[in-house]
């Protein structure tokens, strides 16, 4: 339902802004909630969310210029990528600690930025790759329709994720791992799942990005979309899915409303962060869950 | 028949050792005690046991199964299950899935299984929901069904970990000072449940201060000092033995 609806979009408006930033709405919206997984899930804070968005779209780009493979095969070609990037970063770190993680996924995330700048033999350095395109979807209101549709996809699946045995299980080891772990739970596995699905997630959303740009260059892997990523999540509310989601939506459009006043631009936005931390240090979605705890300890 | 079987389990700390060279046996279908005054290595024991740390030596074994050296996860999946000293609980998911979420690695349904929730998934949930009923029924927390875990007194937290642990359907389970800062009221609750829940087939090591509470359960007591077992028998002969009164009580000086 939602999908045919938003299909139809491009038919209400042929602005491309509004298809650009629904493009943007549904990249975020994948990048967060995987993000979510892991942190708001799994309780592992991981900053190397941008590389593997950024691993897939530059592996994807660079099947298709250097390799000549269709954009078919680079397109499961960037999860696996990604997957395999995060799958090596959590193996190595997560039988040290958390905190381990969250450093080893920093310094991953910078050092992708530092290789694809100054790897210029293969990947032509601040210059970027250019000329990206994808045959058959050249009009935006094509891309638009793949981006969104691969975007519901993916959301539909870490749905399904999460509200299954396997989402309890991340949860429960967040909450309290030595209790998982007395009950037969394996920490490690189940975070490489989290962090293996959100990759994966996470390269394709890259892939689907730089061909809409037509371009790839080093900003993919920019601070800017971890920072994005954190705000929609801590704000949505770390460990609800449909929170982040709406998270996702509105501070992908904030930014842009605010540009009216461009010089007050980042301080009105950094205003409504400090208003939104205040007034929800949960998120929305644990402002709900205060109330519902309230229910709880009154009808006693 | 021995259904937990420890020998020469030693662990030391930057020089001082916590646990030295102890053995013992947990009878199958027992309720056995392991006692002993604050430092003489109780915790340290069964931390290691229940794979939460890591002997210098020593092997253990659960129904002929050798578990030196197994993981946490790994042991209860082997049938060892343990509450702990400080209350655990998944404070922000309801009593329901506190319970469910401690079965789901038990009933052999994999990740495959569990995404596609096919039908062998939806009776092993069936199943959890069942038992979780049941349990919440004897603990007399059937009304916070769906509250979630974070609601309930401190007495109700520890009865929901015993529970909790009982969702595997253990072999052994290892209970880390159960009645330690609860009410009289609620102790003979609990001394009740861990009756009822032995004469199902649960074996039961505890970990107790309350003398009481362990020489009215317990068929078989084993007492600690300085890392050391220093009496192991029957409850009625502990609690007569000149060692165990030494220990607990000090000496008279001469």
């Amino acid at each position: 339902m939602v999908w045919l609806v938003l299909l139809c979009v491009p038919w209400l408006t042929s602005n491309e802004y509004w298809l650009d930033t629904g493009i943007a709405i549904a990249t975020f919206a994948v990048l967060s909630t995987g993000l979510n997984l892991i942190y708001g899930y799994g309780g592992l804070l991981s900053f190397a969310q941008v590389a593997f968005f950024g691993l897939g779209g530059y592996g994807a780009a660079l099947l298709v210029t250097r390799l000549g493979c269709s954009f078919w095969l680079a397109l499961p070609a960037a999860a696996v990528i990604a997957t395999l990037a995060g799958l090596l970063i959590g193996y190595s770190s997560l039988r040290l600690s958390r905190h381990a993680f969250a450093i080893v996924s920093l310094s991953f995330a910078l050092l992708c930025g530092i290789v694809a700048r100054d790897w210029v033999s293969l990947t032509r350095g601040s210059m970027g790759i250019p000329g990206l395109s994808l045959p058959g979807f050249d009009a935006p209101a094509q891309m638009y329709r793949l981006t969104v549709t691969a975007a519901l996809i993916l959301l539909a699946g870490f749905h399904v994720l999460l509200s299954s045995r396997l989402g309890r299980a991340l949860q429960a080891i967040k909450l309290n791992e030595p209790l998982a772990q007395s009950q037969g739970i394996d920490p490690l596995r189940y975070k490489l799942l989290a962090i293996g699905a959100s990759a994966a997630a996470s390269g394709v959303m890259g892939a689907l990005f730089v061909f809409h740009l037509s371009i790839v260059d080093p900003s993919v892997f920019d601070f800017y979309y971890t920072e994005t990523m954190l705000i929609m999540v801590i704000l949505g509310g770390a460990g609800s899915f449909w929170g982040v989601i709406g998270a996702s939506v509105v501070f992908s459009i904030v930014p842009d409303l605010l540009r009216f006043s461009p010089d007050l631009r980042l301080m009105l936005y950094g205003l409504v962060l400090v208003a939104a931390m205040m007034l929800f240090p949960g998120g929305f979605a644990g402002l709900l869950r205060q109330r519902s705890l309230v229910r709880w300890r009154t009808r006693r | 028949m021995s259904l937990l079987t420890v020998t020469g389990l030693t662990k030391s700390y930057a020089g001082v050792q916590a646990v030295r060279d102890l053995s013992y046996d947990v009878p199958a279908g027992s309720i056995s005690g392991l006692i002993g005054p604050n430092g003489s290595g109780k915790s340290t024991s069964i931390d290691c046991i229940s794979g939460f740390l890591r002997p210098d030596e020593g092997r253990w074994s659960l129904a002929g199964l050798d578990l030196t050296g197994m993981s946490a996860h790994a042991m209860a999946l082997a049938g060892l299950t343990r509450t702990f000293q400080t209350v655990r609980a998944y404070g922000e998911l309801s009593l329901m899935e506190n319970l469910c979420v401690a079965a789901q690695e038990h009933d052999g349904i994999g990740w495959w299984q569990s995404l596609r929730r096919n039908a062998m998934c939806r009776a092993a949930d069936a199943a959890a929901r069942t038992r979780a009923e049941e349990l919440l029924g004897q603990i007399n927390l059937a009304a916070y069904r769906d509250a979630p875990a974070q609601v309930l007194s401190y007495g109700q937290s520890k009865l929901l970990a015993i529970a909790a642990a009982m969702m595997a359907r253990p072999h052994l389970v290892i209970l880390d000072e159960p009645v330690a800062g609860v009410n009289p009221t609620m102790i003979r609750q609990i001394e009740a449940i861990i009756r009822a829940l032995n004469r199902q087939g649960v074996s039961f090591l505890i970990v107790e201060h309350n003398m009481d509470f362990i020489m009215s359960l317990c068929g078989q007591v084993i007492v600690l000092d300085a890392g050391q077992k220093i009496a192991d028998g029957p409850a009625a002969e502990i609690r007569r033995d000149p060692r165990v009164i030494e220990a607990y009580l000090g000496v008279a000086e001469a």
